[in-house]
């Protein structure tokens, strides 16, 4: 119980690490059952309506619910400890932002379990008409709109604690050019998250107000203009895939150097890229919106374009810093080298969506589903499990086993590489997302096939990464305060760290006081 | 501070021109609309720190020569350690959300359970 209402940092960001990790399951098996319905042509598992809901609530709980909030946690976690702080700045409003998104998550899960033809079934997006009353009856879509009511109001006030801590509570020495370069991107983060989610709001209340007051807003027949909502979404929507990306651009540029034994290369370019995409992230939005006819698709294209070359810039930063490294293959760098592979292909084939010519061909097939899966679970999860691997030791002061985290990156890869992979092509062969059934002989069969053997096997593997956690906190063997040889300031206190952190702060003279500490000799 | 105001400043003009950009690209209201209140975030945090000598000025973790153990001395205050009113807090905003869904019967529910946990707050931070 104790846990529960404790406002220290550390252990609100275990509590957002674990509900995350609890979506993420969660999201997970609604997605296998999709799977499995897609497996062979003809329907097996679920009704028509029922596939609808799961696609509905497997798209809210893993962006909303699980990626972003996970991303929430190690930021609690980490924050204080790489700024050399001894509390996040309003402790209150931390937990009061962890129990709206615990809210959230309950009114999400309620609108998918909702009385038959009740249910959310209307997509992740819920665009007008879909979402009116009249074609997406009873509480199901309402509860939706309120849980996503709530995930904004949470976002919006870690938006607050995290850049006030960030910009009042820092260490003496620690400057804004010697800040760690997660904590760097979770201000981009909090920073888009203040900007992009309230109009998202907007959108969502205009929404219950019209399904349950008689709002005519999006009501085309009365005037209205359904696009206004896609606009209001999707100034969320597009740079919400960056608050779901940076922080995992942050978590693996923190593994790469400490495992490739160098300094972070290229660390003023690295920062100014993320600034660079924090400020075009929010005008690429309409690129969702190419095929509705209503928006300028050059000016977006031109802008989504443009916030490729930033992006690309942070690949030369992994390189450099790996280039004549020593590398250690431990798990941690295997899963950041793993995100680099396959953002890569994310990242690429976004650029290819850039193009209105394509995305016209390409919008609403697989190929998008792929691509985009591509971004946010071969990026931002693997991203994910990276930083399980890394942090793992200095959150719980023990060591998780380095040949199972082998055995689960190797199926994870695997087992995305099949699953995501085959999509392009079912995109490409024009199969539509959102169905539940396709007919034999159309070139869909083989590609849903081998697409299913890969869910199954990451299945599998996110099972074996739960058998580990636990045979290691059961195991207990201790990790040291710095098992890595890392470079920022969480490295320099113990593993698990105090109640308020450090028990004396090292002296902030560059990017790495871990280290100097420890190597005064090379110490600038 | 001054990088974070300075970033604050670039975000403002960048969202203002973008705004002002696009609307003359598309004539297209929501977009515009959009970009332009985004502009203003960014300039309300910048104008606070720029009309703030205490925070645009040099601090501590300003200085690169800083020394932790020397200059440290700010107290922070106390941190609270535990508190139950978010929970309360939550469910009336949930409660009071809901009567949307269920009627408005459950309004003066939720609004009993905000009052409570909004003078819960202010009665736990007075100590």
């Amino acid at each position: 119980m104790h846990r529960l209402v404790s406002t220290d940092h550390k252990n609100i960001g275990i509590l957002y690490c674990v509900s995350a990790f609890v979506f993420f399951l969660v999201g997970g098996s609604l997605a296998e059952v999709m799977r499995t319905e897609l497996m062979e042509p003809s329907r097996q598992v679920v009704s028509n309506e029922t596939y609808n809901t799961l696609f509905t609530i497997h798209g809210t709980v893993m962006i909303f619910l699980f990626v972003a909030p996970f991303a929430t946690g190690l930021a609690n976690y980490f924050i204080p400890l790489q700024i050399g702080a001894p509390d996040m700045a309003f402790p209150r409003l931390n937990l009061t932002s962890f129990y709206f998104y615990i809210g959230a998550g309950v009114l999400v899960l309620l609108a998918g379990v909702a009385a038959a033809g009740q249910a959310a079934a209307m997509g992740w997006t819920a665009y007008p008409p879909l979402s009116e009353i009249r074609l997406s009856p009873g509480v199901g879509p309402d509860l939706w709109i309120l849980g996503l009511v709530l995930v904004v109001i949470s976002n919006v006030l870690n938006g607050v604690n995290i850049l006030t801590t960030v910009f009042l509570m820092r260490a003496p020495g620690m400057t804004m050019w010697r800040l760690p370069v997660f904590t760097w991107n979770m201000v981009v983060v909090a920073i888009l998250g203040l900007v992009a989610f309230p109009p998202a709001a907007a959108a969502l209340t205009l929404l219950l107000i019209g399904r349950r007051l008689g709002g005519l807003v999006y009501d085309a027949a009365a005037g209205g203009d359904p696009t206004i909502y896609q606009h209001l979404f999707w100034f969320l929507g597009h740079p919400e895939v960056y608050i779901l990306i940076l922080p995992f651009f942050g978590v693996i540029t923190e593994i790469i150097p400490v495992f490739s034994r160098k300094p972070l290369f290229g660390y003023t370019g690295f920062l100014l890229a993320t600034l660079t995409i924090g400020m075009l992230s929010t005008g690429v939005w309409a690129h969702h919106m190419f095929t509705t006819g209503v928006i300028d698709n050059p000016f977006f294209a031109a802008m989504t374009l443009l916030i490729a070359v930033p992006t690309g810039v942070k690949f030369f930063n992994w390189i450099g810093s790996m280039w004549g490294g020593k590398i250690w293959l431990a798990v941690p760098m295997l899963f950041s080298i793993g995100f680099m592979l396959n953002f890569l292909i994310g990242g690429v084939t976004g650029v290819m969506l850039a193009s209105p010519a394509l995305d016209y061909q390409a919008h609403d097939t697989y190929f998008v589903v792929a691509h985009f899966h591509y971004t946010m679970l071969g990026g931002s999860v693997f991203g994910i499990f990276a930083a399980i691997y890394f942090w793992f030791p200095k959150m719980t002061g023990v060591m998780l086993s380095e040949k199972l985290g082998r055995v689960v990156f190797a199926m994870l890869l695997v087992g995305f590489n099949l699953t995501f992979w085959p999509q392009f092509v079912l995109g490409q062969r024009g199969m539509p997302r959102r169905y539940v059934d396709y007919a034999s002989g159309l070139g869909y069969d083989t590609p849903n096939f081998v697409s299913t053997i890969g869910a199954y096997l990451m299945g599998v593997a996110v099972a074996v990464f739960l058998v580990d956690v636990w045979r290691s906190l059961r195991r207990r063997t201790p990790a040291g305060d710095d098992p890595w040889g890392g470079y920022s300031l969480e490295w320099a206190t113990s593993s698990p760290p105090p109640e308020h952190n450090f028990d004396e702060l090292p002296k902030i003279r560059s990017l790495r006081p871990a280290f100097d500490r420890e190597h005064p000799e090379l110490a600038p | 501070m001054r990088v974070a105001t300075r970033y604050f400043v670039l975000l403002f003009l960048f969202a203002s021109v973008a705004g002002i950009v696009y609307w003359f690209i598309t004539y297209e209201a929501v977009g515009t609309i959009l970009l332009l209140a985004f502009a203003c975030t960014p300039a309300i945090i910048a104008v606070f720190a720029i009309r703030h000598g205490s925070m645009s000025g040099r601090r501590p973790e300003d200085d690169a020569e800083a020394d932790p153990a020397t200059e440290a001395g700010e107290v922070l205050g106390p941190f609270p350690a535990e508190t139950v009113w978010p929970i309360f807090l939550v469910l009336g905003t949930i409660v009071t959300g809901a009567s949307l869904v269920y009627g408005l019967i459950l309004v003066p529910v939720g609004a009993a359970l905000l009052v409570w946990a909004v003078l819960g707050f202010t009665r736990e931070s007075r100590g």
